[in-house]
């Protein structure tokens, strides 16, 4: 019973040699080092965001993905910036590996004017449409539905960009999967399903509530090649969404990858933990991605110890500024409350 | 400078925690991470992690009480530094008290016992909650619904109305409770206003913006006399039409030779006195009043001439008329009319009329009617003499010619209809005949 | 002026629009070949491929979710549901995606699309196939709502709402379908949120829509003989709404009844009602307002029951005479 039970192995091998990979996967060093960036950034941003909603300074909750980096950096690497992005509620990572100006996202973090959003959407809603980056979906899997549509525009205006879907084992469970996967399948649309399982869709085990079946061997059911590997190993992420991007590319249709990761945090603010274990959590942050990969670039030296310091330090400026400018950015217009309701 | 150790908020509605136990104390090492607080919220035991490493410093909560979240709870005192670095303790003393008071006087200032919907019912009905009794500790909805019920007038609106009903009654200051509706359950609706305003407006024609008047007593003679005469005499009313042309030449003649003889114009109205008391001695019904049933004639013809005054009418007489010259009538009315404007008639004067003329020819009104002056049994209305195209002979042929109007009004009780009308033949005969005329001289 | 019938006006506007903007597509259940469950969209196909007609599965959910997502990078879809019914599969593309996207991302997206919806009673589909659900779309911030009720609207609307910026719900009542008017050759557009006003009078306004537009027609044109003069409002978009062209007619015939087929309880008349309150108009009611609508039921199958369910002729007659000689 369950997905971990049935499933198979890792579609990957895990990296163990840094260097050998990267040259496979004709990455350079500048690429490592900046999905290493990526990565701690993220993980800068969502600590800031933790303390800054301690300090009661956020309005609404959050949802962070401490311990998911990895998914967002690989892909992040392997997406040309015209490709759209359409982002589930846990996607800070994502926005951030997708170039986003992390100034923007604590603004609107913050509900500041200046914000993504001008402070409509909050943490859950980041979206940025001319940079390609169609939003976050505050209902749980709702872009794999919009996904199609935007497939079908790519077609209609015969680009070379593909939709890029991400959402999480919670939403694999959703109707609509099979609904969009269906149609995109049927007419070989340019979209890439990536489903990031963190194991938990709030407190629902991935295991407890989803089927025999894999949700891999669900897309291939639909005729959408599937994946199915460890989303804490940054590049094989990178290689196999890299792939997956190519395809989706060539006009061959859609893909679906699955990256098996772990919600190290609580679901959202007011998440207790009550239904998992702290045996369990520490398993899983043994195998904290960016530990994981700070050891392959140390190793493989692709990086030194001091670079790695001076990484930190550089992410925490970034971050510390991001606070700044959003702390000094105005409210938004009360008058202006219902502006945007129509264009 | 030490880290404030800030009690974090955890819950999106949160804003304490029951500090359950301190893991460690003041002066002991702690590590970013690690467990520091064990506290309580909603009946869930979290633990509070260390933000910072360093030594624990100032504990402002101790165990087993509640501290606010996102607030200073202790200092992590970095190396090298020691509780001097603290910041002054007042500031975050002087925080707990100032709540503390607050708590107090919010307690103190609890209003009157009352369910929340009872509160929220007595805001709406914009009822004092001091007013309300109640049967429990708390007063509740069916205290604010009993005392409602007691309440008299506990509609606010007495008078169903529609809104298009209101917004007229108000633009024209009709009071809606005068009003009678005729819409379902006696709403009242436009139409209703409508026929008010219509009322108003007619009342409004008779009424003027004037200061009323305060009846004289003169007026109030009339006034009664009048409606008297109205409301007991059955009125007959007859109109004849005169050829003037004769008697205006006549009247020429009259004036010729009073200005030859240094006398006083002729007047129509001595004319029409001398006439009519002429045709009276010979109609006595004309000349006659009521009592008893029985119908009375008098001996003597005193034709009453009604006159205009600025207070009122009054009636003066012409005793014996029928016995008098045209001089002598002529003379007569002259006296009367100036004795009447400067009220100085006395009471013989108006007393004794057996027969009224009343002229409003001079006004150019060329027929009227008017209400016997009781007990006569008669009155003649006299029309303005008009000059206009009238059939003078058999042949048809039109010559303009003065002509006026008489019309009678007389009691029926007393004269009939043909009485009247060979009154009236009789009356225009001689006013159309110069030859009788010059035998009444 | 040529005569054509509701579904003729339809087609024209989509097929014109489709030649005039590429970046107008269409997307929906049997809309190819088929034609469409109610003939709408046949022969486009055969102009514009499968390039631009996108025959879906039976995917409610995705068919919205996808013209959300077409709309959002450029294009202009007018997608299709078989029957009004089946929002109630894609609400969460309606609620939550179209309608929330431009103000949830502050201003940044733009859902440019129309869903085209046959709802209404009358053809014995029974109660998942016969609903008038407008009023669940006019609660939702940020989509339009729009209503035709003759041919020459229904052209001059669909042109207006597929130029729209926003997410447009374009109802067709399945009885007008074959009902004729005339329609001017050439484009025109008719603005969303402008009510027409189907025919003057004095004593009693009617707001109403689609069907009921006609059969308020004719109960007015009953009631003429009996003195009362019916003024007709034919909002035609329900949201944005024209309230004020219905306040000027309630100001001027100080009596109101709003007819629609869609259920009573919650339903548009009571916004229509709302509204008129807290307006001028108030002041000049003579009478209280009054609904007409259908009752608070599924739409039954018998013939029969399938009529009492909703407003007719005769109710309407009677509601009138009602209302004008206070007899309510």
């Amino acid at each position: 019973m369950g997905t971990k039970k049935i499933r198979a192995e890792y579609d990957n091998e895990e990296t163990t040699d840094v260097f050998q990979k990267a040259e496979a996967l004709g990455l350079s060093k500048p690429d490592l080092v900046w999905m290493y960036e990526v990565m701690v950034e993220t993980r800068h941003f969502e600590e800031m965001a933790t303390t800054l909603y301690g300090l009661g300074k956020v309005h609404g909750t959050m949802h962070l993905s401490i311990g998911q980096e990895a998914v967002a950096a690989g892909t992040g690497l392997a997406r040309k910036a015209s490709d759209y992005l359409l982002n589930h509620h846990r996607g800070h990572g994502h926005f951030i590996a997708s170039g986003a100006d992390v100034n923007k996202m604590m603004a609107e973090f913050l509900g500041k004017d200046t914000g993504f959003c001008r402070g409509r959407g909050g943490s859950m809603h980041i979206a940025d449409v001319s940079a390609n980056i169609l939003g976050a979906q505050g209902i749980v899997g709702a872009q794999m539905g919009i996904a199609p549509g935007v497939g079908m525009a790519i077609k209609m205006k015969k680009t070379d960009q593909i939709a890029l879907v991400i959402f999480g084992d919670g939403a694999a469970n959703r109707g609509v999967f099979q609904e969009s996967l269906n149609m995109s399948s049927i007419w070989d649309l340019p979209v890439v399903y990536l489903c990031e399982n963190n194991h938990y869709g709030m407190s629902a085990e991935v295991e407890r509530v989803s089927g025999k079946v894999p949700f891999r061997d669900r897309a291939e059911a639909l005729g959408v090649p599937g994946y199915f590997i460890d989303g804490n190993d940054v590049l094989a992420v990178y290689e196999f969404m890299k792939n997956a991007f190519d395809h989706a590319r060539s006009g061959a249709g859609p893909v679906f990858v699955e990256t098996e990761t772990y919600r190290i945090l609580g679901h959202s603010k007011s998440d207790r933990n009550l239904y998992r274990s702290k045996e369990e959590i520490n398993n899983w942050k043994e195998k904290d991605p960016i530990q994981r990969f700070k050891k392959l670039l140390l190793e493989g030296d692709v990086i030194t110890e001091d670079q790695i310091e001076d990484i930190e330090k550089k992410m925490t400026k970034v971050i510390d500024d991001a606070v700044t400018f959003a702390e000094n950015s105005p409210e938004p217009n009360i008058e202006d409350v219902t502006e945007y309701v129509y264009a | 400078m030490p880290i404030p150790f800030i009690m974090p908020k955890m819950d999106m509605d949160q804003e304490e925690v029951f500090i359950d136990q301190w893991l460690k104390k003041e002066g002991d090492f702690i590590e970013k991470g690690e467990p520091v607080i064990i506290v309580e919220t909603d009946k869930i035991t979290s633990e509070v992690e260390a933000p910072a490493s360093g030594t624990l410093a100032r504990l402002l909560y101790q165990e087993n009480e509640t501290a606010p979240v996102t607030k200073v709870v202790a200092y992590i005192l970095v190396e090298g530094e020691t509780e001097a670095d603290l910041p002054v303790l007042e500031i975050s003393q002087d925080e707990k008290p100032v709540e503390t008071a607050q708590s107090e006087i919010s307690i103190s200032e609890k209003p009157i016992a009352a369910t929340a919907l009872a509160m929220r019912i007595a805001k709406a009905e914009n009822i004092d909650l001091n007013d309300v009794p109640s049967k429990g500790e708390k007063i509740t909805k069916e205290d604010i619904d009993a005392y409602l019920a007691a309440k008299p007038n506990k509609h606010r609106v007495e008078t169903p109305a529609t809104p298009a009903a209101r917004r007229i009654a108000s633009e024209n200051r009709i009071n809606l409770k005068t009003i009678e509706g005729t819409g379902p359950r006696s709403r009242v609706q436009a139409v209703d206003i409508q026929g008010a305003l219509d009322q108003k407006t007619r009342q409004a024609q008779t009424i003027s913006s004037l200061e009323p008047i305060e009846l004289t007593s003169m007026r109030r003679r009339i006034s009664d006399r009048l409606t008297t005469s109205y409301q007991t005499i059955p009125h007959i009313f007859l109109t004849v039409e005169v050829d003037m042309v004769r008697a205006e030449s006549f009247r020429k003649q009259l004036n010729e030779t009073a200005t030859d003889q240094g006398m006083q114009k002729i007047s129509l109205t001595t004319i029409l006195v001398k006439v009519i008391s002429g045709c009276l001695t010979k109609h006595h019904f004309l000349n006659a009043f009521l009592e008893d049933k029985k119908i009375h004639f008098w001996d003597d013809v005193n034709i009453g001439i009604a006159t205009a005054l600025d207070s009122g009418l009054i009636v003066p007489v012409i005793h014996h008329a029928d016995k008098l010259s045209f001089q002598e009538i002529n003379q007569k009315v002259k006296t009367l009319s100036e004795k009447a404007r400067e009220d100085l008639l006395t009471r013989e004067e108006i007393l004794g009329g057996t027969f009224t003329i009343s002229n409003l020819g001079m006004y150019g009104i060329t027929s009227f009617t008017s209400i016997i002056n009781p007990p006569q049994s008669a009155i003649l209305s006299v029309g303005a003499i008009k000059r206009r195209p009238v059939v003078v002979d058999e042949e048809d042929s039109i010559n303009v010619r003065p002509m006026m109007n008489l019309t009678l009004a007389a009691d029926h009780r007393i004269v009939d209809g043909a009485v009247a009308a060979n009154f009236l033949v009789d009356l225009v005969d001689t006013l159309e005949n110069p030859a009788s005329l010059k035998e009444l001289k | 002026m040529p005569e054509i019938t509701l579904r003729q006006a339809i087609h024209d506007a989509i097929i014109e629009e489709m030649r005039r903007d590429s970046t107008v597509f269409i997307m929906g259940e049997d809309i190819g070949a088929y034609g469409g469950a109610f003939g709408v969209t046949a022969g486009i196909l055969e102009e514009f491929g499968t390039e631009r007609v996108w025959e879906t599965p039976i995917s409610e959910e995705t068919i919205v979710d996808s013209a959300v997502g077409a709309a959002m990078v450029g294009m202009r879809p007018v997608a299709e549901l078989m029957f009004m019914d089946f929002m109630g599969v894609a609400m969460d593309p309606l609620i939550n995606q179209a309608a929330k996207a431009r103000y949830m991302f502050g201003g940044k997206a733009t859902i440019p699309m129309v869903l085209r919806m046959p709802n209404g009673s009358g053809t014995g589909a029974a109660a998942q196939h016969s609903q008038s659900l407008e009023t669940i779309l006019m609660h939702i911030p940020g989509l339009k709502v729009v209503a035709p009720s003759t041919p020459y609207d229904a052209k001059g609307l669909l042109l207006s709402a597929i130029r729209d910026p926003n997410p447009v719900c374009f109802l067709e009542h399945k009885l007008l379908y074959k009902s004729k008017g005339e329609v001017p050759d050439g484009e025109y557009t008719i603005p969303l949120g402008v009510a027409d006003v189907k025919r003057e009078g004095t004593d009693l306004t009617i707001v109403t829509s689609e069907i009921m537009v006609h059969k308020s027609l004719s109960a007015a044109e009953e009631v003429i003989k009996e003195g009362i003069s019916v003024e007709i409002i034919d909002p035609r978009t329900l949201q944005p709404l024209d309230v004020d062209t219905i306040t000027q007619s309630v100001m001027k015939t100080g009596r109101l009844l709003v007819v629609h087929e869609a259920v009573k309880t919650a339903g548009w008349a009571g916004e229509i009602m709302a509204s008129v309150s807290e307006s001028p108009a108030w002041d000049y009611l003579d009478a209280p307002m009054r609904r007409l609508a259908g009752l608070d039921v599924p739409i039954p199958y018998n013939r029969l029951l399938e009529r009492a369910s909703v407003p007719q002729e005769e109710d309407i007659i009677r509601e009138i005479r009602a209302i004008v000689n206070n007899q309510y």
